[in-house]
C-alpha cells in the first residue's frame, strides 16, 4: 500500500528483460489462439460441405445400355446433370475425324476426362461408339442441344459431322464433346468416371481403373 | 474466493438435492439398469443384427442411413448389402420400413413409431426392461402384453429368441424389504423383469441369460441410434478442453505479467 | 533495417492519419479501450459481462450455420434438426452449441445480474445502464422462447401453446390476441413460420442494438467496482484514476481468463453432456410435435422456471393470503405510522380495496400479473434500493440476510418449476413467491436500517 499514491499503470519503467517476456508471453499466447481459432472455424467451414443426403443423392447411377439403339442418344441424371449416353453409329464415328483442324483441343489435353477416354472418341475403348459425357457447356454452365444429324444446321454450319450447340452463348462440341475454335467455350465437355458391365454402365463409379 | 466457494458448494448441495428428487420422482415405472459401452463394436454390431432383422419391417429409422451406421459400427457395406438391406436400396438410403404406414395402422391399431430416437425420448432402461417383458395375455387384440406398457398394441416381435413368458405377478414392491428386491423369492424358473416376476411357458431358441444379453445388445445400438455423433464428440471434447486448459495457462501467465506493474 | 522499420512506423501513421480524418477509429480505440479505466479490482464476477456479448457471438455465429439447414415448416422442420445431427457434417456440434449456448446464456445473464445487485450497479449514475439490461434480458426470455418453438418437438409444441394461451387472460381483447399470436386456432405452421422470423432476424437485431445502447451508456458513466466507490474522485497528475487500468490491455488479458474457463465449462457440457440430464435438452423434445398428446411433465426450460413457479403459485389460497395481508398490512400502518388522520383513513380504504380485489379476482389472471410483476420488479430495483452505499461489502445487515433468502427462493422456485406440481410442492412456491416479493416491496425498509460500514476512499486491492 505504500506505493499507493503513484500511478497503478508504470508500463513506461520496463526493462529490456521485462518486455522481451512480454513480449513473447503475448507472441505464443496469440498464435496458440489463433491455432484454437483455426480449429474452431473448421467444423463451420465443414458444415457447409455436401451432407451425406446430398451424397446419397450423388451416388453412382446405373443404366440398361440394351435400351440404346445404334445413333440413338439418352440422357440421364448424375447430381443433378444431364449425362448424355450417345451409341454413335459407324458415320458419325467417321465424321470424328474429318473435323480435328476445326477443335480447340482435339486430343483433350486441357480437358476433363479420366485417363480411359482422353482419345480421339472420348470414350472407352471396349466399346468406343459409346459416348458418356457430362453435357454441361463449359462457358457458363448450360446445357447444350444435341444436334445429331450430319449435314447442313443453321447453328452447326453447312456441313455439320453432327455435334452439341449451347444455346446460351452459341458454344459448339462435335459428336465426342470437343470444342470448336473460336467459341466462348475453351475446353470440351467433361467425362464422368463410368463403368460397363455386359449391358449395364455404372455411371459415377469405375472400380478406381482411372487411379 | 471464501464467499464464491460457499456459493459454488451450496449451488453444488442444491442441485444434487433437485437432481436426486427428479431422479425419485420419476414416475411409477421400475425399470432394469442396462450398462451400455459405447465402444463394444461387437454389441453394437449385434444389435444392429437384431435390430435390421427384428425390428426394420415394422419400425423405420427414417433419420438414419444404412451407410453410416455401418460406417460407424465398422460392418462391412457388403455384409450390410447382403444380409441386413431391402433389395431396391442404396447403401446411403435412410432407413425406412417397407410397410406402409395406413397398413400398419390397421394391423396393429397405431402405426409403430420411428425407432431413430426412442432412446432419447424413452432412454435406455426402459427399452430394455421394455423389450423383456413381454407376455402371453388372451385378453388383448394381439395375444401379448407387456409390464412396463400395459395393453401395448405391439406384439412381441422376439418371442422366438425369448420364447413365451406367462406373467406371474406383476407391481411387486421391488423397493420394499432391504431396498434392493434382493428379499424377493422367486421359484426355479422365474423371472423378475421391472416390478414383474414371469415364468417360461415355451422355451425359445435363446436362453434367458443370452436374450438379455441380446437385449443389451439391441438396446446398446437404439442409444446408438438416438445420436450418431457420440461416437466421435467426447473423443474430440478431450483434445478440445485439453486445448483449452493450456490456452487458460498462457492467458493466466500473460494476465499476471501485464498487471505486474499494478500496485 | 531501422530505416525500414521506420519507414514502416510513419506510413503506418499517415494511414492511421487518413483514416481518422474520415472515420474517428483511434478515437474510439481510446475512449472505450484503450482509456477507458477500469477499476484495478475487479473479481470473478466481472467477468460475466464480456462473456455475456461473447455468448451473444456464439449465438449469432451458430444460429447462422443452423439457418443454412434448417426449414422453418411444420412438415419438415422436426425432420430438419434430425438432419443436421446426422447428415450435416459437424451440423451436430453446431447445434449443440447453440442448445447449450442458449442456456450458457441465461447462465452468464443471471450472474451479470447478480453481481449488479451485490455490488449496487444499479445505482446512481447507472441506473440506465440498470434499465437497459432489464430490456435485454426480456428480449433474451423472448428470444429463447421463440427458439424452443424451431425444432418442432412435442415439448416445443406444448411450452408455446401454454405460454401463449397466458395472454388470453386479458379481458376482452385476450382470445382475439392469441389468436393474432398463433395466426390460426392453434400452434401451427403459421406460428413457426413466424417465431422463426423473429428468433432469427426481429429479435437478434434488437438484442444487438440494445447490447450497444447498454455499452454507450455504461461507458458514458464509467464501470463500477466491487467497492461501488468513484474511482474517478483520486485522479493522479495526467487526470488518470489512481484505481484504474485500461481497459485494454489490462482488462482485456484478465477477461481473456474468464473467456478459457467459460469454453472450458461451455464446451465442456458440449462434448461430454449436451443435454445435461434433460435439463438442457428435455427427452420429450425428441420426439415430434403431437397436438393430439401433451407431454407428461410439461415445464419449460430451466431458466423460466422460477417465474413459471410464480405463475403456477397463484391459486385462491395465495390470493386469499394477499387479502388478508393487505388488511393486516394497512391496518398496522394505520396504527404504528405518524401521519395526519386522513392518510390513516386513505391505508385502510386502499387495504379495503386490494381485500377486495384477490378476494373478487380468478387465479389464472393473478398469475399472468404475478409473472409479470416478477421480472418488472427489476426494472424498479434502481429507486427501491435505499441503503447509503453501493456494495454488499460496506451494507447492513438487513440487506444480506434478505438477499440471501431472496436466493434461496429464487432457487426453490427455479427446482420448482422444473417438476410436476404436488400439493406440498404448490405450498412452497407460494412462500417462496411472497419472499420473492416481499424482499422488492420491502426493499425500501431494509435498506435504510441497521448500520453500514464506511466506504472506503480508495478501492481495496491487494497485488499479491
Amino acid at each position: 500500500m505504500a506505493d499507493n499514491q503513484v500511478s497503478s499503470v508504470n508500463a513506461d519503467g520496463m526493462s529490456v528483460e521485462d518486455k522481451k517476456r512480454r513480449r513473447f508471453l503475448t507472441g505464443i499466447t496469440a498464435g496458440f489462439g489463433a491455432v484454437g481459432g483455426a480449429f474452431a472455424v473448421t467444423p463451420f467451414v465443414l458444415s457447409m460441405t455436401p451432407s451425406e443426403r446430398a451424397k446419397n443423392a450423388g451416388a453412382p447411377v446405373q443404366y440398361d445400355l440394351s435400351k440404346i439403339q445404334a445413333g440413338q442418344m439418352v440422357k440421364v441424371e448424375w447430381r443433378g446433370k444431364p449425362v448424355v449416353l450417345l451409341k454413335r453409329s459407324d458415320e458419325m464415328m467417321a465424321g470424328l475425324d474429318k473435323i480435328t483442324d476445326k477443335l480447340a483441343d482435339p486430343d483433350s489435353l486441357s480437358s476433363n476426362q479420366p485417363a480411359y477416354a482422353q482419345n480421339n472418341s472420348r470414350s472407352d475403348q471396349s466399346s468406343p461408339a459409346l459416348l458418356v459425357m457430362e453435357a454441361v457447356c463449359t462457358h457458363l454452365g448450360c446445357s447444350p442441344v444435341e444436334k445429331l444429324a450430319i449435314g447442313p444446321d443453321p447453328q452447326m454450319g453447312p456441313d455439320s459431322q453432327g455435334g452439341f450447340f449451347c444455346p446460351c452463348h452459341g458454344s459448339k462440341f462435335d459428336l465426342a464433346g470437343r470444342v470448336y475454335k473460336n467459341v466462348p467455350a475453351t475446353t470440351n465437355m467433361p467425362v464422368p468416371p463410368f463403368a460397363i458391365a455386359g449391358d449395364m454402365i455404372t455411371i459415377g463409379e469405375d472400380g478406381g481403373r482411372n487411379a | 474466493m471464501k464467499k464464491i466457494t460457499i456459493l459454488l458448494m451450496s449451488l453444488t448441495a442444491s442441485l444434487t438435492l433437485s437432481s436426486a428428487a427428479m431422479a425419485a420422482g420419476g414416475g411409477n415405472e421400475v425399470k432394469d439398469k442396462v450398462y451400455i459401452n459405447m465402444s463394444d463394436k461387437a454389441a453394437l454390431q449385434n444389435g444392429a443384427k437384431l435390430f435390421m432383422n427384428y425390428c426394420l419391417a415394422c419400425h423405420s429409422a427414417q433419420y438414419s442411413r444404412y451407410e453410416r451406421v455401418a460406417e460407424d459400427l465398422d460392418i462391412p457395406l457388403y455384409q450390410l448389402k447382403d444380409n441386413l438391406m431391402f433389395t431396391t436400396e442404396k447403401p446411403g438410403d435412410l432407413m425406412k420400413t417397407t410397410m406402409p404406414a395406413e397398413d400398419a395402422k390397421e394391423w396393429f391399431g397405431v402405426a409403430p413409431p420411428d425407432l431413430s430416437l426412442v432412446s432419447r425420448v424413452r432412454k435406455p432402461d426402459w427399452i430394455y426392461t421394455y423389450l423383456r417383458a413381454f407376455y402371453q395375455d388372451e385378453s388383448t387384440p394381439s395375444g401379448w402384453n407387456n409390464s412396463l406398457f400395459a395393453n401395448v398394441a405391439m406384439p412381441h416381435a422376439m418371442y422366438e429368441l425369448q420364447g413365451v413368458q406367462r406373467l406371474v405377478k406383476s407391481g411387486v414392491d421391488v423397493h420394499g424389504g432391504d431396498g434392493h428386491g434382493e428379499g424377493i423369492q422367486l421359484a426355479e424358473g422365474q423371472k423378475l423383469v421391472g416390478d414383474a416376476i414371469f415364468e417360461l411357458q415355451h422355451p425359445g431358441k435363446m436362453s434367458p441369460a443370452e436374450f438379455d444379453k441380446a437385449i443389451a445388445d439391441l438396446t446398446a445400438f437404439l442409444a446408438y441410434l438416438g445420436e450418431p455423433a457420440q461416437l466421435k464428440r467426447k473423443t474430440i471434447g478431450v483434445y478440445t478442453l485439453g486445448f483449452l486448459i493450456i490456452l487458460l495457462l498462457l492467458c493466466m501467465m500473460l494476465k499476471k505479467e501485464y498487471w505486474r506493474d499494478v500496485h | 533495417m531501422a530505416i525500414h522499420r521506420h519507414d514502416n512506423h510513419k506510413s503506418a501513421n499517415a494511414f492511421m492519419q487518413w483514416v481518422d480524418d474520415r472515420f474517428p477509429a483511434t478515437k474510439v480505440w481510446n475512449e472505450h479501450l484503450a482509456e477507458y479505466w477500469a477499476a484495478k479490482n475487479f473479481n470473478f464476477w466481472y467477468y460475466f459481462g464480456s462473456l455475456a456479448i461473447l455468448v451473444l457471438v456464439i449465438q449469432l455465429l451458430t444460429g447462422i450455420f443452423l439457418t443454412m439447414h434448417y426449414k422453418p415448416d411444420a412438415q419438415l422442420a422436426f425432420a430438419s434438426v434430425e438432419y443436421i445431427m446426422r447428415d450435416v457434417p459437424y451440423g451436430w456440434l453446431v447445434r449443440y452449441l447453440h442448445s447449450t449456448g442458449a442456456s450458457m446464456f441465461f447462465v452468464v445473464v443471471y450472474l451479470h445480474m447478480f453481481r449488479g445487485v451485490i455490488y449496487g450497479s444499479h445505482r446512481e449514475p447507472r441506473e440506465l445502464v440498470w434499465l437497459i439490461g432489464c430490456v435485454i434480458f426480456v428480449a433474451l426470455m423472448a428470444e429463447a422462447f421463440m427458439g424452443y418453438l424451431l425444432p418442432w418437438g412435442n415439448m416445443s409444441y406444448w411450452g408455446a401453446q401454454v405460454i401463449i394461451s397466458l395472454f388470453d387472460v386479458i379481458p376482452y381483447f385476450g382470445p382475439i390476441l392469441t389468436e393474432w399470436i398463433r395466426g390460426d386456432f392453434v400452434i401451427s405452421d403459421a406460428t413457426l413460420n413466424r417465431f422463426f422470423a423473429f428468433h432469427v432476424i426481429l429479435l437478434p437485431l434488437i438484442l444487438v442494438a440494445l447490447v450497444f445502447l447498454h455499452l454507450v451508456a455504461l461507458h458514458h458513466v464509467g464501470s463500477n467496482n466491487p467497492d461501488g466507490i468513484d474511482i474517478f474522485e483520486n485522479l493522479d497528475e495526467n487526470g488518470k484514476p489512481v484505481d484504474g487500468v485500461p481497459f485494454f490491455p489490462h482488462i482485456v488479458i484478465k477477461d481473456l481468463i474468464g473467456v478459457c474457463g467459460f469454453f472450458i465449462v461451455y464446451l465442456g457440457i458440449v462434448f461430454f453432456w449436451p443435454d445435461l440430464g434433460g435439463i438442457f435438452l428435455e427427452k420429450d423434445n425428441f420426439a415430434p410435435a403431437n397436438p393430439l398428446q401433451t407431454p407428461p411433465d410439461i415445464v419449460p426450460l430451466w431458466y423460466f422456471t422460477p417465474f413459471y413457479s410464480i405463475l403456477r403459485a397463484s391459486t385462491e389460497t395465495l390470493l386469499m393470503f394477499f387479502a388478508w395481508s393487505s388488511v393486516a398490512i394497512a391496518v398496522l400502518a394505520a396504527l404504528f405510522t405518524k401521519v395526519d388522520l386522513k392518510y390513516k383513513i386513505g391505508f385502510i380504504i386502499v387495504g379495503a380495496i386490494a381485500w377486495f380485489v384477490f378476494m373478487n379476482s380468478s387465479g389464472k389472471a393473478w398469475g399472468v400479473i404475478l409473472m409479470g410483476s416478477a421480472i418488472v420488479c427489476f426494472f424498479l430495483l434502481p429507486w427501491l434500493d435505499r441503503s447509503p452505499v453501493k456494495s454488499i461489502r460496506y451494507r447492513s445487515w438487513p440487506f444480506k440476510v434478505a438477499l440471501a433468502l431472496f436466493l434461496v427462493a429464487f432457487f426453490i422456485l427455479g427446482y420448482l418449476g422444473m417438476n410436476a406440481p404436488t400439493p406440498v410442492k404448490t405450498v412452497m412456491a407460494q412462500v417462496c413467491t411472497c419472499i420473492y416479493f416481499a424482499f422488492f416491496i420491502l426493499m425500501p425498509w431494509f435498506t435504510s436500517i441497521g448500520q453500514t460500514k464506511p466506504e472506503p476512499e480508495r478501492v481495496t486491492y491487494d497485488a499479491h
